[in-house]
């Protein structure tokens, strides 16, 4: 074929192939000016996880969608760099290796704790800036690294919130309740809240009737449902997942086992609207400690409208994922530039008050935003209001239900 | 043994671990060393199961009990003790080792064997998983961390090729010890007894003793795997380390490899994962779809090559050898014990 076409020589079509792979593999910020600000959004998409996996990368879309639909970031659009983190550490430590190599600036997400433990500490090989987004293990920001931000709540403070603002409901309502039945599931939520409680509640005066575990997954919830006939407590605390949260509900309501309130702390369902549609009876009037947007901003109301319209449920990951992004995008704003370190310090000295949680402007310390807390939410007539506390409360709290 | 024994039996070995010491030289892509390091973790567990289940015939569904001792091991007494983390590295194949031997005394003393003995093994794992979850001083649910000081001296290294490296010395020194049991009088008993347990008897085997040092060294090597993977991803939790995972991946690599052969495992994790990963690759965006892909084409390969990748090769190797070679690799009913022309 040289024969036809004797302006392409060998010489000639090596020079043109090495000059490509030069640019290809030119550093990022050599080409940054014109090329889209990469950032890695990793999610467990498959797996145990999948559903909240999915659920974060609609917020993280979202807000990217938002964000360059009002011209990017310092001119530049945001592309983003899906990941599958398969429910595994290994999985999430593999995608940032990708990330890396693909050329992102930062990398949100993970969701689950041992997923954001494994994956920033890869990404800190590379001072690549981690923004958790869910995680709620309290080792993820005491490792002293200092590309890893945690802009929601971490379990001690998600604890500490909800004994508190149960007292405060309580004497809010005239102390009604002083017995309590513990019911969790036997992993890192359940084990470690139960034991607060059992510590905690006694000091300010509730009485712990019993404390019931039971493993994930359970297909069967009756023997817990009799036992708490049986103790007859004045509040029902549970910290289950979906699943057995649901199956819990539904048998009490069945059994007509109707407490003054049930109490659920970091719940997988008392917060879904899911379960709120699918069986309203018995979600009615469960309260809930955990994340939640803000309810009086207008962006997070106009974010979930968007979410439903898209016929996509509401769940906590999608505005703590479309908050973190934004935070995000406005520290590469700030720190005018896609360099690690730039970003890094700029998130570091964040004060964004941008975002749709209930946290007020944004202040870390040592990767923890010192503003995170959960908030109480409680099923009324079908919806999921929050009660408290009051500055971020759509809703008054019903209690004693009966 | 002599020395034409040596070359044909431990030469490839030394050839293979060569090769494969070679390729950090060649790709400095973290995401590549990243995957080899994982993949090599993954060996050396299989491994463990191959000598036990490929050689002994005790096939185990719980080799997540070995892993997650030597992970825990490295992870806890660092941490909770603050020992040096290769001693703990050690003390977690001592205690591997420990833990094989007692759940093989309960079970081969009970005379249990075939799906009994896999289910005891599945029970054994299940329980470790649930006291590793409940316990206090493996962090119970919320894990254990072993803190980021990256220094050789702490096990911890600053390039992936370092860890390639000690995973590969790892995989390399057990090939070496599971050829040499082949070889041995030991490999003999074992494969006697894996054949005919009662035959293996009358002949004068100690069944029970040769089950027992089998499942002992198959603890050993899966347990240093479960520190491997302690130090490089330094987290821990009770699903991780005991977890049903590993088990299955333990005993997938050897079944896609070739059961009972040296490099079997070896061959098995790099092509499940290899498949794993360029599945991924070509599918794109959709999430799930290369686990669909990876399934296809494992059902395929276990439908066709029944006595995995070595058997295959083994098969081609007779073949072309010549045509009297051939009519005896078409009847060869047994798992080939065959090694590649490397």
């Amino acid at each position: 074929m040289s024969h036809t076409n004797p302006s392409i020589t060998r010489r000639t079509l090596l020079q043109g192939a090495a000059a490509t792979a030069a640019l290809i593999g030119a550093p990022a910020y050599l080409r940054a000016q014109s090329a889209p600000i990469k950032v890695g959004i990793l999610q467990p998409m498959t797996g145990a996880l999948a559903f909240d996996g999915q659920q974060g990368r609609i917020g993280a879309e979202l807000a990217i969608e938002m964000i360059n639909a009002a011209g990017g970031v310092n001119g530049q659009p945001i592309e983003p760099v899906f990941g599958d983190a398969r429910s595994t550490p290994e999985g999430g430590t593999a995608e940032v290796e990708k990330m890396q190599a693909e050329g992102v600036v930062a990398i949100v997400g993970g969701f689950a704790s041992p997923i954001c433990l494994a994956s920033s500490q890869a990404a800190s090989r590379y001072d690549l800036p981690y923004l958790v987004d869910v995680g709620v293990s309290d080792q993820i920001v005491s490792r002293g690294l200092t590309n890893t931000f945690r802009f929601g709540p971490g379990f001690g403070k998600v604890t500490q919130q909800a004994l508190e603002n149960l007292v405060k409901i309580n004497e809010a309502a005239g102390n009604p309740a002083k017995t309590v039945v513990l019911v969790h599931e036997d992993g890192l939520f359940g084990s470690g809240l139960a034991q607060l409680l059992q510590n905690e509640l006694p000091k300010r005066g509730f009485e712990v009737l019993q404390t019931l575990a039971h493993p994930t997954p359970a297909r069967d919830m009756s023997n817990i449902a009799l036992q708490i006939r049986a103790a007859n407590p004045d509040i029902v605390i549970p910290s289950s997942y979906y699943g057995e949260f649901v199956l819990l509900a539904r048998t009490m309501q069945q059994q007509r086992i109707r407490p003054k309130g049930i109490y659920a702390v970091l719940n997988g369902a008392a917060s879904n609207f899911r379960f709120v549609q699918e069986f309203p009876d018995a979600a009615e009037n469960v309260m809930d400690c955990n994340h939640w947007h803000d309810p009086r901003k207008q962006e997070s109301q106009a974010l979930l409208e968007r979410v439903r319209s898209d016929g996509n449920v509401w769940t906590y990951n999608i505005p703590l994922n479309y908050s973190n992004v934004k935070l995000l995008a406005d520290a590469i704003a700030r720190a005018g530039s896609t360099e690690r370190t730039a970003i890094r310090d700029a998130l570091a000295a964040s004060t964004y008050e941008g975002h749709v949680m209930p946290y007020g402007p944004t202040v870390f310390v040592d990767g923890q935003n010192q503003g995170a807390a959960p908030v109480n939410t409680q099923v009324q007539g079908g919806d999921i209001k929050v009660i408290f506390p009051e500055d971020f409360a759509d809703a008054e709290p019903v209690f004693p239900v009966t | 043994m002599n020395a034409r024994d040596l070359a044909t039996g431990f030469a490839p070995i030394l050839l293979v671990v060569a090769l494969l010491a070679l390729v950090p030289l060649f790709v400095s892509s973290n995401t590549v060393l990243n995957f080899l390091v994982f993949t090599l973790i993954i060996a050396l567990a299989a491994q463990g199961w191959n000598l036990l289940a490929g050689y002994g015939g005790q096939f185990s569904f719980g080799h997540a009990a070995f892993f997650g001792t030597g992970a825990y091991a490295a992870a806890i007494l660092q941490v909770n003790l603050g020992l040096n983390a290769y001693v703990a590295f050690l003390v977690g194949i001592g205690l591997g080792a420990l833990v094989g031997f007692v759940i093989g005394y309960l079970s081969f003393r009970s005379g249990l064997r075939g799906s009994y003995f896999a289910l005891v093994t599945l029970a054994f794992a299940e329980v470790l998983r649930i006291l590793a979850n409940s316990a206090g001083f493996t962090g119970g649910a919320a894990g254990i961390l072993i803190p980021l000081e990256v220094s050789a001296w702490n096990f911890q290294f600053e390039s992936r090729a370092a860890y390639y490296w000690v995973a590969l010395a790892l995989v390399g020194a057990v090939l070496v010890l599971v050829r040499a049991i082949e070889r041995a009088r030991f490999g003999a008993q074992l494969v006697a007894v894996r054949e005919n347990e009662a035959a293996a008897r009358a002949l004068g085997v100690d069944a029970l003793a040769v089950k027992l040092k089998a499942i002992a060294i198959s603890g050993a090597i899966t347990a240093a795997a479960g520190g491997l993977y302690a130090q490089y991803f330094l987290y821990l939790d009770a699903l991780i380390a005991y977890g049903p995972w590993i088990s299955i991946e333990a005993l997938l690599a050897p079944i896609v490899g070739g059961l009972g052969t040296v490099f079997g495992p070896l061959v098995g994790a790099l092509a499940l994962h290899g498949l794993s990963e360029g599945s991924k690759m070509f599918t794109g965006e959709i999430p799930g779809i290369d686990l669909v892909v990876f399934g296809v084409v494992l059902i395929l390969v276990v439908a066709f090559t029944p006595d995995g990748i070595m058997g295959v090769l083994g098969r081609l190797r007779r073949r072309l050898a010549g045509s009297t070679a051939k009519s005896t690799a078409n009847a060869a009913p047994l798992p080939a014990r065959e090694e590649p022309a490397a």
